[in-house]
């Protein structure tokens, strides 16, 4: 609901105070602007486009590497947008959400009259701009939600981790991806907006979310005048943020089922990590580790020949552990084999998707030494889990 | 030189020499030695043919893997490193005092490496050989 100001003759400006120095002949026209955005408005403007940039260019253009500053972006946006809800309700008049968000006829009503080219002047959010003010705030709200989900079922990690499983977790991941796009949409169609009425107006609107001051012009519509509460918004956002936490950290704590087995049997360790990286048994399914077992006398161009007993033992270790009884990530996309080579992991498809951009020359340098070296790149390689976090490709060492 | 350097210099002579003997004292060596000698029907083996067989590029085997310095490089002494780069421990005896002490362990890799360089198994004799040059280097 907004009003027209038809007397509004405030002048206030700081600049207006003898204090500030000698007038200059820019005094007269600060002197008819007045404070619309308050300084958590802009701090919150600027903050979210920081956090928005980053999580949309470490989601959609750097790629899984990038993870951990994706979800610090992403919570941070996140806790942004619910510090902005609590402060709808508690700010000052331009800050709420009572002064501009409109129904939808005087919305419909107010793009007409913009069509017409005879739409009055909103001091705060006109309804247009505050409908995508509530856009904006649900697209990245929902992108948190689907976010936490996705991370959970796919990397069992985060609230959701113990859960999620992992096709819920990875078609999550997709909705998660579109929104992605239509927060981007609803990003351009704002810029567009600001563009827009800052010509209609002649105003500097991105400027004024920077300074927080608005000219003051006739015919002006206002949102009912209200004040801030601000001690009372700052102590519910930090019971809401030390709430969310404290959630957030139980539940990060909770069990996690089906995870790969977190010890290695030490014979598995010796025998078989003696010449290569002991891949977690979680990363092939028993009848190919069987293949495997059973080949050892041509295995990857080696005899890797082992007495009976111990296959045997080995074998019943590892078809115990492999991938059916687990919901990692690697045992999921891993699971399509190379028919020509089921028993090789680099020959898979996703393997070699998920590599294809990186040289031979990079495999081939010390410290790597071959495509099987997981652990030269996977930090924790060893545990099955693969989370992208963990991913370092070592300079190339001379010694 | 003083006189002091000259009196005790057959005593340093006397050390290094006893320094540079066979480093197999180890008796769990000196069996598995023992053990193949008895199988060769030998009683001493050769640290030079041993040497030889080292550094040969055998045929036969898979050809990844034609000789033992492939992995283990060309002086035992360093460290090798398997064809995925895992470092693989000095094989000389010398720097890694454990070398050769374990019958289970070291039938294993004679089964698998013989193979897989020679294509076939490999004789008492070339074992012999094979142990003696790198517990005397």
């Amino acid at each position: 609901m907004q009003i027209t100001d038809p007397t509004d003759s405030r002048r206030t400006s700081p600049s207006a105070s003898p204090s500030t120095g000698p007038a200059d002949g820019r005094s007269a026209a600060r002197a008819a602007t007045r404070p619309v955005w308050d300084a958590f408005i802009r701090l919150f403007h600027w903050l979210l486009v920081a956090a928005v940039t980053i999580g949309a260019v470490t989601g959609l253009v750097l790629g899984p590497t990038w993870l951990k500053l994706h979800l610090l972006a992403g919570t941070t946006a996140a806790a942004l947008v619910l510090a902005r809800i609590i402060w709808g309700y508690l700010g000052g008049r331009f800050a709420r959400f009572e002064g501009f968000v409109e129904g939808p006829l005087k919305t419909l009503r107010h793009i007409a009259e913009l069509r017409d080219n005879r739409a009055p002047r909103h001091v705060g959010h006109n309804p247009a701009g505050g409908w995508m003010i509530l856009f904006l705030i649900a697209a990245i709200l929902l992108l948190a939600v689907t976010g936490t989900i996705a991370l959970g079922g796919i990397f069992k990690t985060g609230p959701l981790g113990y859960a999620i499983s992992y096709d819920l977790g990875d078609r999550v991941n997709g909705l998660h991806n579109w929104l992605a796009w239509g927060l981007l949409g609803l990003i351009a169609f704002h810029v567009a907006g600001a563009i827009f009425e800052s010509l209609r107006t002649r105003e500097n609107l991105p400027l004024a979310m920077i300074t927080g001051r608005k000219r003051v012009g006739r015919g002006d519509i206002l949102p009912p005048a209200r004040s801030a509460h601000p001690r009372r918004a700052a102590l519910i956002m930090l019971g809401t943020a030390a709430a969310a936490a404290l959630i957030g950290i139980t539940l990060a704590g909770r069990a996690v089922p089906r995870l790969p087995v977190a010890r290695l049997d030490p014979t598995y360790a010796s025998e078989c990590g003696d010449c290569h990286v002991p891949y977690n048994p979680s990363l092939m399914s028993s009848d190919r580790w069987r293949l495997l077992m059973n080949s050892l006398e041509n295995h990857f161009g080696e005899d890797a020949s082992l007495d009976d007993a111990t296959r045997r033992q080995l074998t019943e270790w590892i078809t115990a552990h492999a991938a059916e009884t687990v919901d990692t990530k690697p045992a999921h996309v891993l699971a399509q084999a190379d028919p020509a080579n089921p028993i090789s992991l680099t020959a898979t498809p996703f393997w070699k998707k998920a590599h294809a951009a990186i040289p031979d020359s990079v495999f081939a340098r010390k410290p790597i030494f071959a495509r099987s070296n997981c652990t030269a790149c996977h930090g924790d390689a060893e545990t099955g889990m693969f989370y992208p976090a963990n991913i370092k490709i070592p300079e190339e060492t001379t010694k | 030189m003083n006189r002091t350097m000259h009196r005790i210099m057959p005593a340093l002579v006397l050390g290094a020499l006893a320094l540079g003997q066979p480093l197999s004292a180890d008796p769990a060596r000196d069996a598995i030695i023992n053990q193949l000698k008895a199988e060769a029907g030998v009683s001493s083996f050769s640290a030079e043919r041993g040497k030889q067989f080292f550094h040969a590029r055998h045929s036969g085997g898979k050809p990844q893997t034609p000789s033992c310095a492939t992995c283990h490089t060309s002086d035992p002494r360093n460290s090798g490193q398997t064809r995925v780069g895992k470092v693989i421990e000095p094989m000389a005896v010398s720097r890694n005092p454990s070398r050769f002490t374990d019958p289970k362990k070291v039938a294993k890799w004679f089964r698998r490496n013989c193979r897989s360089v020679l294509g076939r198994e490999c004789s008492a004799r070339e074992k012999g050989d094979f142990l003696t040059y790198l517990s005397n280097l």
